[in-house]
């Protein structure tokens, strides 16, 4: 869909002309409403696409920012007697700090709990309306004045001024999904703790998708209450407007622009119809339920996004594709010398503990790492291994214990502030967010917070750069344009390499970096590792293959019962009677040709 | 003095047919991470299948949860043959959206068929209390909680006692492994699914004695249910029953010391309040994510 003239845009330039003349050119008032109300509901469902579509929070609540337009707007007006429109934006005001507040119970929630929360948001409002009697006249609901201007004009500022917000939101939604702060969005949806350790600041992020999701919806929920010049507790708090936003989004395709504007402009002309046609009421939610069934069954992704990829795949039927081609094992220089230790230490845990219930996965684990190693962290399974990289990386916090890296206690710190000093981590099954291209998300980790980043663009000219040299590190270049859901494992673990190497991390955190892949690749994990070392970097490593990690790493620290054990000389370690007794048996006995030492 | 120990006792009796109703949410969920949204609208079904039969035949409506339940059990049986199977493994957002469709499907099929309007079982006993010193206790409500404590509790030695219970409850923690070991976790789901929605029948059929209902009622349940099982934990049976007697005793102190309008909103407020303070619940452990499924 490149170049001006695309087929998407053409149909896009067309709508919206057809939308700004259609009530100059006809005075039908049953169409003017009908549009008026699918404009309602299509800056409703491009909000809820913020929060939804990209960050991947559903709400059932999202309609309850129109009713909180529209109470702000009603109790004002007719309270204060100037120009009603005057109220408009603060209704948008109003709708963003209800979001915000929303936005912090829900810090700390995901999931299923996130969902009751929005169904008791909106009904705890429409309790809130229906009681507090003095603000909101109850039950009987307030009675808004009649618009002043010339009948000729019949709904034009209604009409227009609710396109202009669509327009606005539309612009908003198409900013934000370029920007730094969409990418953590969409990063946030795919994977929110993984998106947390490249950096990303999700507490932050989340807010302002909430505000960013309400505001303008606010705004629509005044205009609409002035439109139907009556407010009350059950017309605007009712869960059917929050569903036919969600259907509207649903429908249309979540995470796409157009995709809710869409959806809005097919259901609420549906609404109408079986309102008329099959008296409204139970028809009207067999309708709603029905398609929200269908849609969820059958139509998962919505109209756009299945569209596109008919398209597609008519497109490049007959081409082969490019995931299951070999990796690009270029000769590579001859691996460097090691550094010359520094005789620093980068990462002192001191006494760290983690219990689960009654089972202490981690107890009292102390080790170092010698800034300038590649050192391994190996032990039975169950030791505790990636549980203590969970507590480095900050994606659980210990229960006692200190962490300490570059001369800096970080165990309180938020996992993307360990990002910023320098911790990247992979993890032992893979976690790329799985719906972004390669690229992407190598271009995804964020070396530090500022607020102007949020607004910057989400692939800078630069950023791709250093992101395509990081893939043909690793190489992995030729994949940058396919979906990481589509990648091989192997291939994934390629990619999280060069994912956390964006980070520039002092430190990196490998978990199994040569399970489950070929032999080939774990020589080239091997290598790519000597060489990013001799650059500079430290490397602590938990494996299994013990070839692989006695040939590459040295010291080699030994976990079991999540107590470090043993810590030395590769060539200590395989003698230790104690690390022989715990892990690796009275027969071990490794090979003399040892497959990752090529050195 | 005696109006508290009224509201406790008061509170203490609805909150045990609560306890029945969220039994099966927390069930399902725990079994199956499908937050059952329709859980309210099966409610409301068996409480219109209640007024149905007990207007036909006059049976005692509390009687006609040993029809209503094996009725409901088949009905979910068939509902999840039909949709909810299909979105095992999704996303959690797709089994929330379906059964918020099922539930407006419902309610729409019950507006058809019952009519939108206000109902209510009256059994002779309706308007009679015991009285035990200056406590009333009305006879409804007393029924309805033994009832419900006798349903509730064969569910529990199910749980416990039998092969199906160990099977749901070893499917809860870890599916593969209980597949591993011979239990049939899709068919397990299904009885799951199936046993969720007859507690709800059974407390469908007690709720039409105690409160009236019409077909959009279940909002206002499935929120009181979504509380519940929110305050005990998701997932615990424990928790759902403790939670339950909880907000029963928290409605109606709201009603005798605030206001009976601002009642309704109590089970909101809980669900704020336990996600601001204690997002796992009070019996709810924190579920470990960490670890990948090999």
């Amino acid at each position: 869909m490149k170049g001006l003239l695309s087929p998407g845009r053409a149909i896009v330039g067309v709508a919206a002309a057809l939308l700004l003349v259609y009530p100059l050119i006809s005075d039908n008032l049953y169409y003017q409403n009908m549009i008026i109300l699918s404009l309602v509901f299509a800056i409703g469902a491009v909000g809820l696409n913020v929060i939804s579509g990209y960050g991947g929070y559903v709400s059932l609540g999202q309609g309850a920012f129109l009713g909180l337009g529209a109470y702000t707007l009603a109790i004002l007006s007719t309270r204060i007697d100037i120009s009603v429109w005057i109220w408009v934006p603060l209704a948008g005001v109003v709708a963003g700090v209800f979001a915000a507040l929303l936005g912090v119970i829900a810090l700390r929630t995901r999931g299923p709990s996130f969902v009751i929360m929005t169904i008791a948001f909106l009904f705890l409002l429409q309790i809130v309306a229906t009681n507090w009697s003095s603000l909101t006249n109850g039950t009987s609901g307030i009675t808004l004045p009649l618009p002043m201007w010339d009948v000729a004009y019949q709904n034009w500022p209604f009409y227009y001024s609710l396109a202009a917000l669509l327009g606005l939101s539309l612009l908003m939604s198409w900013r934000i999904r370029r920007t730094k702060f969409g990418m953590g969005l969409v990063a946030m949806r795919e994977d929110e703790d993984k998106a947390a350790t490249v950096g990303v600041n999700t507490p932050t992020y989340k807010l302002l998708g909430f505000v960013a999701s309400a505001v303008f919806v606010g705004m629509a929920g005044a205009i609409y209450g002035y439109y139907l010049s009556f407010v009350d507790p059950i017309g605007m708090f009712n869960i059917l407007l929050s569903v036919q936003i969600l259907l509207s989004m649903l429908l249309g395709g979540r995470g796409t622009l157009f995709g809710p504007v869409l959806g809005a402009f097919l259901i609420e002309p549906l609404n109408e119809w079986s309102n008329n046609n099959l008296g409204g009421g139970n028809a009207r939610l067999l309708i709603f339920g029905g398609l929200m069934a269908l849609v969820v069954l059958f139509l998962p992704r919505g109209i756009i996004p299945t569209l596109k990829d008919r398209l597609e795949s008519r497109r490049k039927r007959g081409k082969a594709g490019l995931v299951g081609a070999r990796l690009e094992l270029r000769e590579r220089t001859a691996p460097v010398a090691p550094p010359e230790p520094t005789g620093r230490t980068l990462l002192e845990v001191k006494g760290l503990e983690k219990r689960f219930g009654g089972l202490r996965a981690v107890d009292g684990a102390s080790f170092a790492v010698p800034e300038g190693s590649i050192t391994a962290l190996i032990g039975p399974n169950g030791s505790g291994k990636t549980t203590v990289f969970n507590l480095i990386g900050g994606t659980m916090p210990a229960n006692t214990g200190e962490v300490w890296f570059d001369g800096q206690r970080i165990d309180g710190m938020k996992p993307w502030d360990r990002a910023y000093a320098g911790v990247g981590r992979t993890f032992q099954i893979t976690r790329l967010f799985r719906q972004m291209t390669v690229l992407e998300n190598v271009v995804a980790p964020l070396r530090g917070f500022r607020w102007g980043q949020l607004n910057a663009d989400g692939v800078s000219g630069s950023e791709a750069e250093r992101a395509e040299e990081l893939l043909d590190f690793v190489g992995m270049k030729r994949f940058a344009g396919q979906e990481a859901a589509a990648l091989s494992f192997g291939q994934q673990k390629l990619v999280e390499l060069a994912q956390i190497l964006m980070l520039d991390p002092k430190l990196i955190l490998l978990d199994e970096p040569a399970g489950g892949i070929n032999p080939t690749l774990i020589e080239r994990m091997g290598d790519m590792i000597r060489e990013l070392n001799a650059r500079g970097t430290t490397f602590l490593i938990v494996e299994h293959n013990m070839p692989f990690v006695l040939g590459l790493c040295d010291p080699v620290l030994v976990l079991a019962r999540g107590k470090t054990i043993a810590s030395g000389r590769p060539d200590e370690i395989q003698r230790d009677p104690k690390v022989l007794d715990a892990y690796l048996g009275d027969d071990f006995a490794l090979d003399e040709a040892v497959p990752a030492t090529t050195s | 003095m005696t109006q508290f120990v009224q509201t406790l006792i008061l509170g203490l009796l609805i909150g045990g047919v609560y306890a029945l109703l969220a039994s099966g949410l927390t069930l399902i969920f725990g079994v199956m991470r499908v937050i059952n949204i329709a859980h309210g609208s099966f409610l409301i079904l068996a409480a219109f299948l209640t007024y149905s039969i007990w207007t036909a035949i006059d049976l005692d409506p509390l009687l006609t949860i040993l029809l209503t339940t094996p009725v409901m059990f088949a009905f979910g049986w068939l509902l999840y043959l039909v949709a909810v199977r299909r979105i095992r493994g999704a996303h959690m957002s797709s089994s929330v959206l379906l059964t918020f469709a099922i539930a407006l499907v419902l309610e729409g099929v019950m507006g058809l068929v019952w009519g939108n309007t206000s109902h209510s079982v009256r059994p002779q006993y309706f308007n009679e209390s015991f009285t035990i010193g200056d406590v009333f206790l009305p006879k409804a409500q007393v029924y309805g909680f033994a009832v419900a404590a006798i349903v509730l509790g064969s569910l529990y030695l199910i749980l416990t006692r039998t092969w199906l219970g160990r099977a749901i409850r070893a499917s809860a923690v870890n599916p593969q492994g209980a597949a591993l070991v011979g239990v049939s976790v899709s068919g397990v789901a299904a009885l799951t699914f199936a046993v969720g929605v007859a507690a709800a029948g059974a407390g469908g059929s007690i709720v039409s004695v105690l409160y009236p209902f019409l077909p959009g009622s279940h909002y206002q349940w499935i929120a009181r249910l979504l509380s519940i099982v929110v305050l005990g934990g998701l997932g615990s049976i424990q928790g759902a029953t403790i939670g339950a007697l909880i907000l029963g005793v928290a409605e109606a102190a709201t009603v005798t010391y605030i206001s009976p309008s601002w009642a309704t909103a109590v089970p909101y407020v809980v669900i704020f309040v336990v996600l601001l303070v204690r997002p796992q619940g009070l019996m709810g452990s924190r579920l470990r994510e960490d670890v990948a499924p090999a």
